[in-house]
């Protein structure tokens, strides 16, 4: 057989022209291929079932059904609304916590003295949340420790044993509680890198001008961490509006739904109510919600990349 | 204006001591609670200090089978998913550190994309997948889609190491006949032993600590990972608290001590995906 020569000179010059390309997918394809299948595929099969009726057997087209009956449940408003509660407490009181500790650990202190109350300040973070979370579960039990201790400091009556995890009125805010103390290192962790980040010499302008503390940090501090906060709040704000160990572990959503967050919603109506369908549009309004903060956080991060 | 700074020093200090006994406590009581008798956990006013020390919980679990089988699956769970993570990203962060090509910014969009996915959304058609594939109730499932969380990550920090890394090393190993692999296992991996570190120890944690897919995808005891056997502690056996403290001290000593000896790795882990430029 006689080889076409143009043939040849055409896959030479496309080898060529792409070498570029055929180098870095030859690197790539397999991180790439990974992903599609574990991200792309399931994100389009839920996007199928949320418009179907699904058990284990078959799936029955219904539309936009599932959304509707979503839209109209208040249980459903009662969620979101909680799971927005929970994220912006937890976020702010993270800010709040880590960016007090990582301007202590900042201050002019004994290097040794600082990473080891830095190493120990991370703790928490490395503590599972289940594990966290049982912690809590025992710490805020009627004969725990916490009632215990705020009946020693006169606060709390022998007699009325306070249940924080059992009442409506409290559980939402102890599972709060317990994120804001297991995660409140990775924005302290953070943010003293962004402090460690900004020159000295702003500072020693500052001094000879005979600035104040306040307004060195209003005018030189916070300026110089707008990006890391920026980039801290969304990313736990992300993190945590699709928490699901802390409210499954310690309460399981209850009592009567009053910590109930989305993710332990979704998994509770797709696992233990077997509403596939329902818990995949629950899912999808999640997505999309997340998608908007994500848009975002994406195109900071791609700028930062260039 | 001497007094008053060395006022201003000792309150730092102070108030630093204080805030890290009370972020502390509560795994102080994790300690404390461990090796209490169980009728001494729940008691008003507490004692602080137990009045009885006992080993009891620890050997509790030390000696049962089932509790043992949860750590060497998580170990293997937890090595299977660093290893494959560093091994497919550090090729795909080459990749991308090295190269200029199409498609380039449309892939990192994607990997940067996916760490801000809901996993809960993933749950529902996994749990459908790994059942009609046969694999529920395998430790394999867990490792396909913990890799599916660490991975990008893992891509992420390795590729902004490698682009600090000038080109001209693994290009003298491939002038002096190296292979571009053969150069990139050389010089450049050697070089990025802190990334790979951080990157690694960052995605041990969360393998060990996850317990999502753990629930959804794990039923038989034998397979069952340290989170979801805690876990059940609690729901089957509402008042064994010395045994599911001294099971949780064991399940988070290893990665307590790995952060001790690694904590500047970690710590550069921790901070790569935020401050960059």
């Amino acid at each position: 057989m006689e080889q076409d020569p143009r043939r040849h000179e055409v896959a030479r010059s496309f080898r060529r022209r792409y070498r570029q390309e055929l180098q870095a997918y030859g690197f790539l394809w397999p991180a790439l291929l990974i992903l599609g299948v574990l991200m792309v595929y399931p994100l389009l099969q839920v996007m199928r079932m949320s418009f179907s009726e699904v058990t284990l057997q078959k799936e029955t087209w219904v539309g936009l059904d599932n959304y509707a009956q979503l839209l109209r449940t208040s249980l459903f408003w009662r969620v979101l609304w909680q799971t927005i509660l929970f994220t912006a407490g937890s976020v702010s009181l993270h800010l709040v916590i880590g960016l007090g500790l990582a301007l202590l650990l900042h201050a002019k202190i004994n290097i040794r003295f600082r990473n080891l109350m830095r190493g120990m300040l991370i703790i928490p973070w490395l503590l599972a949340p289940t594990v966290a979370g049982m912690i809590w579960v025992l710490m805020l039990a009627p004969f725990g420790v916490a009632n215990g201790l705020l009946i020693s400091l006169g606060v709390l009556d022998l007699s009325v044993t306070f249940n924080w995890l059992g009442n409506p009125d409290t559980s939402l805010l102890s599972v709060t509680a317990m994120n804001v103390w297991r995660a409140f290192p990775f924005f302290m962790v953070m943010l003293l890198a962004g402090l460690q980040a900004i020159p000295d010499e702003l500072y020693e302008a500052a001094d000879i001008d005979g600035t104040t503390p306040l307004a060195k940090f209003w005018y030189i501090t916070l300026p110089g961490l707008r990006g890391v906060i920026a980039t801290v709040v969304l990313l736990d704000s992300i993190w945590t509006f699709r928490a699901f160990d802390p409210v499954y572990v310690m309460t399981g959503g209850g009592p009567m739904n009053s910590s109930e967050v989305l993710a332990t919603a979704i998994y509770f109506d797709a696992f233990q109510k077997f509403k596939f369908g329902y818990a995949s549009a629950e899912a999808m309004v999640m997505f999309l919600i997340l998608f908007v903060v994500s848009a975002v956080y994406v195109r900071r991060a791609v700028r930062d990349i260039g | 204006m001497r007094a008053r700074r060395r006022a201003a020093h000792v309150a730092i200090y102070a108030t630093l001591v204080a805030a890290t006994i009370i972020m502390l406590f509560p795994v102080a009581w994790m300690l404390t609670v461990s090796v209490r008798p169980n009728v001494e956990v729940m008691k008003i006013p507490p004692d602080w200090i137990p009045a009885i020390f006992t080993v009891e919980a620890y050997s509790k679990v030390l000696r049962s089978s089932r509790y043992l089988k949860t750590f060497v699956n998580t170990y293997f769970v937890a090595l299977a998913v660093t290893l494959v993570s560093l091994g497919i990203g550090a090729m795909a962060a080459y990749a991308l550190a090295r190269f200029r090509f199409r498609g380039q910014r449309a892939v990192l969009i994607f990997l940067i994309t996916t760490q801000m996915f809901p996993l809960v959304l993933l749950c529902i058609p996994y749990f459908q997948v790994v059942v009609t594939l046969g694999l529920y109730d395998t430790l394999t499932s867990l490792i396909i889609v913990y890799v599916t969380f660490t991975l990008p990550f893992c891509i992420l920090m390795l590729r902004s190491y490698f682009a600090q890394i000038p080109k001209d090393m693994e290009e003298a190993a491939m002038v002096d006949g190296c292979s571009r692999v053969g150069a990139i296992l050389r010089t450049l991996l050697p070089l990025s032993y802190p990334a790979l570190i951080g990157a690694g120890l960052y995605t041990f944690l969360l393998a060990w600590n996850e317990f999502l897919f753990a629930v959804v995808l794990i039923e038989a005891w034998d397979k069952r990972v340290l989170t979801t056997a805690i876990y059940s502690l609690l729901a089957e056996f509402v008042t064994d608290w010395n045994t599911m403290m001294a099971f949780s001290v064991l399940a988070s000593a290893p990665l307590v001590i790995a952060f001790i000896f690694l904590q500047r790795y970690m710590v550069r882990g921790m901070t790569a995906g935020a401050i960059t430029s």
